[in-house]
């Protein structure tokens, strides 16, 4: 691709095929939509780098100043130099940073194919520059309206040459070199600085209200004098009736060339709020590891006897939810963080009865039988690698569905890579730093500004007050806190450990991961950021080499390598894992972390203190038997560092219930006690014991008596009575196990001659019993259909029915098939594109037939907009508004019937 | 290793663990005392308990979230959640950025020092008729009648407000400690000395612990007409003739209003109960609070305050009042309205602590399990539900178990103590003891005491009359066979009664009589629960083993 050896590309596809095997490989890998399929050709492949869903993709991947520096390519003249996209960045003044940062944006920008050309020719490709560049239907985010070339295109040519002489210009023969010489005045900054000046009280007023944008205004139809200086001159140009905007070439002026009001060419630096002792920070992580440990224990013990119900629709019922809240006594969302990461490691699931409850999976059991920082992390890789976000727990979905905890709408495909990135944020900070979470949050969003709910800028859709990355972000990081990754808002040494150390992941492993490309460029700009922040930005490598224009393919070359070679010496935290790591490399870096946790997490005790108030305190985690043990012989009535059970006459009950004797409990006691047992608890447990079993129940169907026992005795040696099975319970009463009719049946076929009792012991006599419903009063009558209507009611219907027809047959101008008054247009697809696209051009509107997602029909008048993807949008003249309608979905077109 | 092997643990449910027996128990205790309430106090390890009110208090007294912080962090042995020191931090955050003061110009003012404090109290529908115009930005008048009221409000909106208005100093009136053959104890002074520093507030000491010295001690402070406010006559009798020994008050200084004398002297000394009657829809009796320009208001058994007295405490504000109380438990719930109408918690100091100094007598508790005979389990069973406590509290049995502990301890000074008349009349009967109940005249009750004290009388048969104030130094037995249901407080008092140091240093014994597998053993179980916390272990014996022994032993003496 340099010039010496190649003529300069006139197409993308010209410029992909000048580029080496590794700068096409970078930009496959940074977007990966272009290879699936895999193109034929290097045509092909920019055909497909120019859909627009594709560049969509790659522009929402674009940090900051890369979409920046796309966005004042936009605005700049098609094909731009450097020099006047520089002057764009860093406007008239000039930015030293900006100017280093810049040929590291532009690298980018070309490594993912939306800007080829060499410096002195630099083209963005035609979709990016549609997509960003300004239009009354989105407004740029440059807040610069149109050129003047643009904005003059419907514009009488008279009135053109009123312009340009009022601007002190010479009249021209034609409107096209009248426009050339308005914009060569406008972007003379002397001579405009002239005419400038002498504009009348109030007009650069007007004019410094719309330079940062929005730039268009209301204006009366009888402006104001100092308005009518600015419309005069061309220095505001109107676009419809009432509204004026402010030229492009006029606000770069104003703006002193800047196409920003604020480059951002550095990303913002993360910086410690708090600086802890690491020590600290490591044993408060430990510490909420713990908890997290004992918190999805006692959820999953909580539901181990029939968990909650599933949900018709999937997931948990905001009751079970507040129930195991309570339970667990955390708020709701954290509620719904601990079940969705029980969830996720695979602790939980549904067990896919007919009456479907959520219980612990087989693995709980075995899970539960590893090392405490086993289980933690296991927790954490589950939690690292999970796409499913429970912060959205609560809140509702494109169809205003709530969704629920466990159900379904809660993957997030970008979360683990949030997760990763915003501990990567963290550790490369010092150990013991906690950064503002604001902060990470800025950086974050710099890196992405695109990413997120509101990515596509598209019209008639409100963004959402923080989109799905921040929030996502913001999450990480009370989840991190919550799981033990961090302690005090620092990440600790094993939360480090998580993110795989520097040596094992090397240069070889980014190779086959998805998102390496411009994840890699992020990393690259922390690590500029975090080693020599300000000055020399991006190194001198980054600095230096772009300045000789002719030597483009080292920047690509440098770029790509950069994170295998020279960062890795240099900060070797922030490069270490740009991207989530592979299953094997998490799983060997979950065990380093485990085995950095083990060391920190409290020893199981094998005692407690027993005090006569009837409590037990555990002064720690006590081991896991003895644990077991104790929540059935007291109740927990405190939990944290220790945990305070309380002795109750109830759970000592438990105890013996669960088959334990009081010789047990008290050598279980005496065994795990420092102290002696105090009196009160021992006689409550004597005293429980000694009540307990006392009475005995059972169930029985139906029994026997007889004030002779003889005869019972008969009956139950009689072999055939076994199949009645009969019991003793006393001298002269038996037990049946089958019903009293089975019994009497029985026993009467034994040769005995058994009477009935009822239950307040009668001898019952059988006698047919008629059945009867409770009291019934006679159906009302049900008339078949309304009753019929009245004369008003008539009169006042059909008045109804003419009017609506009237509007229905108003004169319409046929198209294709003439639809019947009244009726949808019907149109076939073919012809309702053509139409469409056809009204585009022209401008015209249309009257369309439409069924919506519900199937339901009706009829609008549109004014389409644009045509792309299957989609058109359109002004809706029905609901005063712009919409996007699936083509699909439209039955039919037709021309509106002139007036 | 990072782990620090502190004394404290801190809990989810923010009680704090203390252990004892920690060679750093002592350090610790002291620095988390000032924000934490103990709440149970059994042999090994001590809960204690940080609410709001109690970081409310510690800010009252001058300590800052750091010091709490700190306490917490330095003592700890494990990782305090971030979560929790962060919320104790702004808990006592809240506390102080409104202030009532004394402005030269517009009187009783609220200011603030963080102006959306004040925006938001000042939309509350309840804060809007207690204040009148907006001085500045951070300042609003107060209506100088509703300083109680709001302050009350205040609290319960979160945002305790500071008094800072100070107090008027009343009529002076010359009264000075006779300290002649006894001296204040040190936790006494130390108490007053809070009390007066702080300038109202509550004075929390356990039975017998001398609580109406602390008052005698503080109007000594005063030097001005006091208001003493009692819970019956008999205590107000008792006030009296402490204060006539221990005070340069003379018996015409101390007058008595009550039901039976209405007198208004420099000191005088009400009953809750003449506060409270009510007349015609009104509280005829409250002439009594402006009938002298009182400089300070005693609150005797601050817990009892029944809840017409707060209303009328609102109004009192400009005053220093002292709470004395055994507990600050209320089994009502309204500790709150004690914070923000008699004041802060200001001196507190744990019944053991003080038992260790020997002030008050080590006790012996036991509860003793009665088995009801069959027919008595068979009439418990088809008891009304309202008539099964009263059943299973009086049955027969019972009797014959006080009589037995009875001779038991014969010789020395024993209180039996019910709830029900009949019983009590009973027993009286053969036991050959009199009865003090509710009819009795006091004079009558004053003599009785009077002969109990003086040792004429051994044993003494007492209605819950007697649950109060009443002054017996030498009782060293107490038997209690039925109460007001589960009272915890009534069981403190009661226990109270023989916790005063005995002579001879003699163990106190407090007898519990229960009936097995009744309700009555459910209420004692929660009787007891405050002073098992406290530290005093109940033994549980059955009642046979006292019956056979007290048979044995009056077949060898006999």
């Amino acid at each position: 691709m340099s010039q010496e050896a190649n003529p300069a590309p006139r197409s993308l596809a010209e410029a992909l095929r000048a580029r080496d095997d590794a700068s096409l490989a970078a930009l496959l890998r940074s977007r990966p939509d272009l290879i699936t399929p895999v193109p034929t050709d290097l045509t092909q492949l920019a055909t497909r780098a120019g859909t627009r869903a594709s560049v969509l993709r790659a522009l929402e991947r674009l940090d900051r100043f890369a979409l920046q520096t796309a966005e004042a390519l936009a605005v700049a003249p098609d094909p731009a130099s450097g020099t006047a996209l520089l002057g764009l960045m860093a406007g008239d003044a000039g930015d030293e940073t900006v100017a280093a940062a810049l040929p590291r944006a532009l690298a980018t920008l070309r490594e993912q194919a939306l800007v080829w050309g060499d410096d002195e020719r630099l083209r963005l490709v035609r979709t990016a520059r549609e997509l960003l560049a300004p239009s009354p239907q989105h407004p740029s985010p440059t807040g610069l309206g149109p050129a003047v070339h643009e904005a003059t295109s419907g514009m009488s040519p008279g009135r053109i040459q009123e312009i340009v002489t009022t601007a002190g210009l010479a009249s021209t023969h034609d409107s096209v070199s009248a426009v050339t010489a308005l914009t060569a005045l406008f972007t003379h900054r002397r001579k405009m600085a002239e005419l400038l000046s002498g504009a009348p009280e109030g007009a650069l007023e007007v004019l410094s209200r719309l330079v940062w944008g929005p730039p268009y205004g209301q204006v009366t139809p009888e402006p104001a004098a100092h308005l009518r200086w600015l419309l005069d001159r061309g220095l505001l140009l109107p676009t419809a009736p009432g509204t004026v905007v402010l030229p492009r070439e006029v606000a770069l002026h104003l703006r002193a060339g800047r196409a920003h009001r604020e480059p951002e060419p550095l990303p913002p630096a993360v910086e410690p709020a708090a600086n802890h002792r690491p020590q600290g920070v490591d044993a408060t992580a430990a510490g909420q590891a713990y908890t997290a440990l004992a918190t999805v224990e006692e959820l999953l013990k909580d539901w181990d006897e029939g968990g909650p119900a599933v949900l018709r629709a999937g997931g948990l019922s905001v009751r079970d939810l507040k129930r195991t809240a309570v339970a667990l006594d955390v708020p709701e969302p954290v509620a719904a963080f601990w079940v969705e990461l029980a969830y996720a490691a695979g602790l939980l699931a549904s067990d896919g009865e007919a009456d479907e409850r959520y219980a612990a999976t087989p693995f709980y059991d075995e899970w539960l039988e590893r090392p405490p920082a086993e289980r933690w992390a296991l927790l954490a890789g589950a939690w690292l690698a999970a796409t499913r976000a429970p912060g959205l727990v609560g809140g509702r979905d494109a169809k205003d569905r709530t969704l629920s905890a466990l159900g379904p709408g809660l993957d997030r495909s970008a979360a683990p890579e949030v997760r990763h990135r915003v501990l990567t944020l963290l550790s490369g900070l010092p150990a013991g730093a906690a950064p503002a979470p604001e902060a990470v949050l800025t950086r974050l969003h710099w890196e992405r500004p695109l990413r997120g709910a509101a990515g596509t800028p598209r019209p008639g859709k409100d963004t959402p007050a923080e989109d799905l990355r921040t929030r996502l972000a913001r999450w990480t990081l009370t989840e991190a806190e919550l799981l033990g990754v961090t302690g005090r808002g620092a990440l600790s040494t094993h939360g480090r450990a998580l993110l795989g150390t520097p040596g094992a992941v090397g240069p070889g492993g980014p190779g086959e991961r998805a998102e390496r490309g411009d994840l890699t460029a992020a990393a690259a700009l922390t690590d500029s950021a975090g080693v020599a922040s300000g000055g020399s930005a991006g190194g001198p490598a980054g600095a230096g080499e772009p300045g000789g224009p002719g030597d483009k393919l080292p920047v690509h070359h440098h770029h790509a390598s950069a994170p295998a070679t020279a960062p890795s010496t240099t900060v070797p935290a922030a490069t270490a894992s740009p991207a989530p790591l592979t299953p094997a490399e998490q799983a060997v870096a979950t065990a380093t972390a485990a085995r950095l946790l083990a060391p920190l997490l409290p020893e199981p005790l094998d005692h407690v203190l027993l005090q006569a108030d009837l409590t037990a305190v555990a002064p720690g985690p006590l081991e896991r038997p003895l644990a077991e043990m104790l929540g059935v012989l007291a109740d927990v009535e405190s939990k944290g560092g220790a945990t305070v059970y309380r002795f109750t006459p109830g759970s000592v009950r438990r105890a013996l219930d669960a088959g334990r004797t009081a010789a047990d409990l008290h050598d279980f006691l005496a065994r795990h006690s420092r102290t002696p047992i105090p009196q009160p608890l021992a006689y409550l447990i004597d005293d429980v014991a000694r009540k307990h079993g006392h009475l005995r129940i059972g169930a029985a169907s139906a029994y026997v008596r007889c004030d002779d026992d003889a005869l019972l005795n008969e009956i139950l040696a009689d072999k055939r009575a076994t199949a009645l099975r009969l019991r003793r319970l006393a001298p002269t009463v038996l037990a049946a196990q089958s019903d009293p009719a089975a019994l009497l049946e029985g026993l009467r076929a034994m040769g005995f001659a058994p009477a009935a009792e009822s239950a307040e012991g009668d001898v019952l006599i059988t006698r047919v019993h008629a059945h009867r419903t409770p009291p019934r009063t006679a159906p009302e009558p049900v008339p078949d259909g309304p009753p019929p209507p009245d004369g008003t009611l008539l009169s006042a219907a059909i008045r109804a029915i003419r009017a609506g027809d009237l509007a229905a047959t108003a004169p319409r101008k046929p198209a294709g098939t003439d639809p019947a008054a009244g009726e949808l247009p019907r149109t076939s697809s073919a012809e309702t594109l053509a139409t469409v696209q056809a009204a585009v051009l022209t401008g015209e509107s249309l009257w369309i037939g439409y069924v919506n997602a519900e199937g339901a029909a009706s009829q609008r008048v549109i004014a389409p907009i644009r045509v792309e993807g299957g989609f058109v949008t359109a002004y809706d003249h029905t609901a005063d508004e712009v919409r996007t309608y699936p083509l699909h979905r439209i039955t039919g077109v037709a021309e509106l019937a002139e007036e | 290793m990072p782990r620090v092997n502190g004394p404290l643990i801190v809990q989810s449910d923010k009680t704090l663990l203390l252990e004892v027996d920690h060679e750093r128990a002592d350090d610790c205790r002291r620095a988390i005392a000032p924000f934490a309430e103990l709440e149970r106090a059994p042999e090994h390890i001590h809960t204690y308990r940080v609410t709001p009110l109690g970081l409310w208090n510690a800010r009252a007294a001058g300590h800052d979230a750091e010091q709490v912080v700190d306490a917490l962090v330095e003592h700890s042995r494990y990782p305090v959640p971030h979560a929790l020191l962060v919320d104790i931090a702004e808990t006592m955050d809240r506390y102080g950025r409104l202030t009532l003061s004394k402005h030269p110009a517009h009187g009783l003012v609220l200011t603030t020092t963080d102006r959306p404090v004040l925006e938001e109290v000042l939309k509350s529908k309840r804060i809007t008729p207690l204040v009148g115009a907006r001085i500045d930005p951070d300042t609003v008048v107060v209506h100088p009648s509703e300083r109680g009221q709001i302050k009350q409000t205040l609290l319960k909106l979160g945002w305790p407000a500071e008094d800072l208005a100070g107090y008027v100093d009343g009529e002076a009136h010359s009264i000075d400690l006779h300290e002649d053959g006894w001296t204040l104890r040190p936790y006494q002074k130390q108490a007053v000395e809070n009390f007066w520093h702080g300038g109202s507030g509550v004075v929390v000491l356990p039975c017998g612990a001398g609580k109406t010295l602390v008052g005698a001690a503080s109007m000594a402070e005063a030097k001005s007409t006091t208001l003493i406010l009692v819970t019956n006559t008999v205590s107000a009798r008792q006030w009296k003739h402490e204060l006539v020994k221990r005070t340069s008050l003379t018996e015409d200084e101390i007058g008595e209003y009550s039901g039976t004398r209405k007198e208004i002297r420099p000191v005088t000394i009400a009953t809750y109960q003449v506060l409270t009657t009510k007349r015609k829809g009104v509280y005829p009796h409250l002439e009594l609070f402006d009938s002298r320009d009182w400089g300070l208001i005693v609150y005797d058994e601050v817990h009892l305050l029944p809840a017409p007295v707060f209303k009328f405490t609102a109004d009192l504000q400009a005053r220093r009042r002292l709470g004395l109380t055994a507990t600050l438990v209320r089994e009502d719930g309204r500790e709150s309205d004690v914070f923000s109408l008699i004041g802060p918690k200001r001196f507190d100091a744990p019944w053991k602590e003080i038992e260790a100094q020997g002030y008050i007598a080590p006790a012996d508790c036991v509860e003793v399990r009665v088995n009801l005979t069959e027919s008595e389990r068979l009439a418990y069973a088809t008891a009304e539900t309202e008539e099964k406590y009263r059943f299973c509290a009086t049955t027969d049995t019972k009797r014959k178990v006080t009589e037995a502990i009875v001779r038991r301890f014969a010789g020395q000074q024993i209180l039996v103590i019910g709830q029900y008349i009949d019983q009590l009349d009973e027993l009286g009967e053969h036991l050959n003891a009199p009865v003090i109940k509710g009819e009795t005249s006091n004079a009558q009750r004053e003599k009785l005491f009077d002969a109990f004290r003086e040792g004429e009388i051994n044993v003494l048969v007492v209605s819950k009359v007697a649950n109060f104030s009443i002054d017996l130094p030498e009782a060293t037995v107490a038997v209690q066979v039925s109460g007001t249901f589960g009272s915890r407080q009534e069981e403190a008092q009661r226990l109270g009664r023989v916790l005063r140091p005995k002579a001879d240093g003699h163990q106190a014994h407090f007898y519990s009589v229960v009936a097995r597998d009744t309700i009555d053993q459910d209420f004692a179980a929660h009787r007891q629960r405050f002073l098992a916390e406290q530290g005093y272990a109940y033994r549980i014996m059955d009642a046979d083993e006292i019956l056979t022994e007290s048979e044995g032993r009056s077949e060898t003496e006999g």
